[in-house]
């Protein structure tokens, strides 16, 4: 999973799959703006069959965190 | 669907070398394979991305400016818009006004709008946006009444596409209203008095004829959008409050191929010409095989769902668009059914050209492209055959290629869905039948030479099984030397006791030829039957299903045939060819494989031996053979 996530994050946000790692995060991404991250959340429910409600949405702030939730949705 | 991840990675691979390479073409095919089905967000930032960076393409992209006026967030949709354009040909630039600003760019004369000098102004405004009255405060305004309203919103709409026409020539589309998700009165709305979508319905009224008095403005039926896809999965509500982006992911590329319709109309790349199939795609089963009263065509499904299709084939001819033919067939098979299957809704006047033979289908479309003046691109290719699909996209990547699958009732959708005919204007010369156009300058049409044709059967990935006849397959085997009629070298019947009599004889020799390629497994398609006698191995049956023609398979059975024959130490291979009314494909076999024609008969039977110390027939190497003896398998 962890590298589907990456890929995912790779191409929605132009960033290098190799380099996606815990200090990937949000605020320090430049590609990672609002609309981008919206894009985000739209490819990993399409990819992953899965939908967030907002507060997961608002908490999907690095690839950490993106990993917690995504575990949490996809095992129920 | 969504598509396997490996011909996912296979479609992303073949689209950068494609890129690289500057061959447009191809990689519009690569990233229709890629964005297949859903055309999801991550698969089409990626290929946004590498389109920005695209520079050098062999054909030039059609350049469009878009300006996307809206009341929400529409830059969620534009990915879609720029995939979608430049699967249609379109390097689409797009221009966003401010969030919920499409009056202000409109009124003020020095807006980005004007600055950027679009080509189309798309203004998508969503109803609950522009009349929250009509919507969510519609219990409100019951009483009063919303004929003062509805004026109110023509008005402006006709003062802004005023406006917008005295500074700009740019095509204007205009979104009209989808009614609202649910009625605010429940089952009451409507019954009484005029109800919530029925006002909505006279807007959208009043919003058509404002469109008519301005030049070049359109309605783009967002309602009917909305509808076709259905109201509750087209938006997302969690998204419209968090982001204003009330469409939801899944349905932005439906939006995004219904503005392609009105772009691909308003740069002239409409489709013009329709090139169908005949077997399984006019009619049911093959014509070849089942004879003209066979074919399934009639009242009863199937034959139903093709008198469907027919019809909406006739629909679009009156909508001016040619129809055409390409099949592989008997010219005279056809023209009776034409003339004598009162189940045809289709006659042949219908058709402005016809290419009926067993050459290539590149060729026909060629010769039709050519007979009719018109460029290979406004040209749709219809079958449901995926391997004569796969067969025109390589040689002619410039086509629109529809490959039929499995269930006629879904044909008529298949076609037209994507609007590929639709056009802006209708002159009394589109109504009327066979319009010529003129062709294009510009021309990559690949011939199918020897070169490419190997290199599509090579994309083919066939693999071929030759196997001794054994009880398991001795039905099937004389089973198809009952039915074949088409590549049928000699056409003798065979009962599974003549053939079984022969099995054990050490002087016969039986075989099926089953066949399998990136598409499917086919099972037993071919059978051969040889018997030995002195030095020659003659060869008594040879026929192959008409699904597999042209393939260069029997290439394969007279290879292994020569491989028998030496095997057993013989030095000749001889074949007969008896012609019937239905086996014209099979009457050059032996003269193309290198045989030499020894005799022929007042009746038009013609002998042929290869000496196989001269020559044999090769393995074709684009094939993966796999011969085995009943006892031990051998590559």
């Amino acid at each position: 999973m962890e590298q589907k996530i990456k890929q995912i994050m790779a191409d929605v946000l132009n960033l290098d799959a190799q380099s996606i790692d815990e200090a990937t995060v949000k605020d320090h991404t430049e590609s990672w703006d609002s609309l981008n991250h919206i894009n985000l959340v739209m490819a990993f429910e399409q990819e992953f069959q899965v939908s967030f409600d907002v507060t997961e949405i608002e908490s999907m702030l690095s690839y950490s965190d993106i990993l917690e939730v995504l575990d949490r949705k996809v095992q129920n | 669907m969504k598509l396997s991840t490996q011909t996912q990675a296979n479609a992303r691979d073949a689209f950068v070398a494609a890129k690289q390479n500057g061959d447009t073409y191809r990689a519009i095919h690569a990233a229709r394979e890629l964005l297949h089905g859903e055309g999801g967000v991550r698969q089409m930032s990626f290929l946004v991305r590498e389109l920005e960076t695209a520079t050098n393409w062999r054909v030039p992209l059609n350049s469009l400016k878009v300006a996307l006026l809206s009341s929400f967030s529409i830059e969620f949709a534009q990915p879609a818009l720029v995939a979608y354009g430049f699967l249609n040909g379109l390097d689409i630039r797009i221009y966003r006004g401010g969030f919920g600003q499409f009056r202000q760019e409109i009124i003020d004369p020095s807006s980005g709008l004007y600055a950027c000098a679009p080509d189309v102004v798309v203004l998508a405004v969503e109803g609950s946006d522009w009349i929250p009255a009509l919507y969510g405060q519609f219990l409100e305004y019951w009483e009063m009444g919303f004929e003062a309203l509805i004026e109110q919103t023509c008005e402006e709409t006709s003062g802004l596409l005023r406006k917008l026409r005295s500074r700009s020539s740019a095509a204007v589309l205009v979104h009209n209203l989808a009614p609202p998700v649910s009625r605010q009165a429940g089952i009451l709305d409507g019954q009484k008095q005029i109800g919530q979508a029925q006002w909505v319905h006279r807007l959208n009224e009043g919003l058509a004829a404002v469109c008519r008095q301005t030049e070049s403005a359109y309605v783009v039926d967002y309602a009917g959008v909305v509808a076709r896809f259905g109201v509750e999965r087209w938006y997302d509500e969690r998204m419209r409050m968090y982001a204003r982006a009330p469409i939801a992911a899944d349905q932005l590329p439906h939006l995004a191929v219904e503005y392609l319709k009105y772009f691909r109309a308003l740069r002239g790349l409409a489709k013009k010409c329709v090139v169908v199939d005949l077997d399984n795609t006019l009619w049911g089963g093959v014509l070849g095989e089942d004879g003209l009263h066979g074919i399934q065509l009639g009242s009863e499904y199937p034959g139903s769902a093709f008198v469907a299709f027919q019809k909406e084939l006739l629909n679009l001819h009156r909508r001016g668009v040619l129809l055409a033919i390409a099949s592989k067939n008997n010219s005279a098979d056809v023209e009776e059914v034409f003339a004598q299957n009162k189940n045809m809704v289709l006659e042949r006047k219908h058709f402005a050209s016809l290419q009926i033979h067993w050459k290539p289908k590149s060729e026909s479309i060629m010769a039709i492209a050519q007979e009719l003046n018109i460029g290979l691109e406004h040209i749709v290719f219809v079958d449901d055959n995926p391997v004569e699909c796969e067969e025109i996209s390589q040689a002619l990547p410039m086509l629109s290629v529809i490959c039929l699958s499995g269930q006629p009732e879904r044909y008529s959708h298949a076609l037209l869905q994507d609007g590929l005919f639709d056009s802006l204007t209708i002159s009394s010369e589109d109504l009327r039948r066979g319009e010529l156009y003129k062709q294009r300058d510009q021309a990559e049409a690949l011939r199918a030479d020897s070169d490419s044709l190997e290199q599509f059967y090579r994309s083919l990935e066939m693999e071929v099984t030759i196997t001794p006849v054994e009880k398991a397959s001795l039905a099937r085997a004389a089973q198809l030397t009952q039915k074949t009629n088409q590549f049928n070298a000699t056409t003798f019947r065979y009962t599974e006791a003549d053939l079984s009599a022969r099995i054990c004889k050490t002087d016969w020799l039986l075989a099926t030829v089953s066949v399998r390629d990136r598409f499917g497994d086919t099972g037993i398609v071919g059978f051969m039957m040889a018997q030995a006698n002195g030095k020659k191995l003659n060869i008594d049956s040879f026929l192959l299903s008409c699904r597999v023609i042209g393939r260069t398979v029997e290439t394969a059975m007279l290879a292994y045939l020569c491989d028998q024959a030496t095997r057993q130490g013989l030095n000749e291979l001889t074949g007969r060819i008896i012609p019937t009314a239905k086996n014209s494909p099979v009457r050059e076999l032996y003269g193309q494989h290198g045989f030499n024609k020894s005799s022929e008969t007042e009746s038009g039977e013609s002998f042929w031996k290869l000496a196989l110390e001269d020559h044999r027939v090769a393995w074709p190497d684009w094939i993966k053979i796999c011969v085995t003896d009943s006892a031990r398998p051998r590559p």
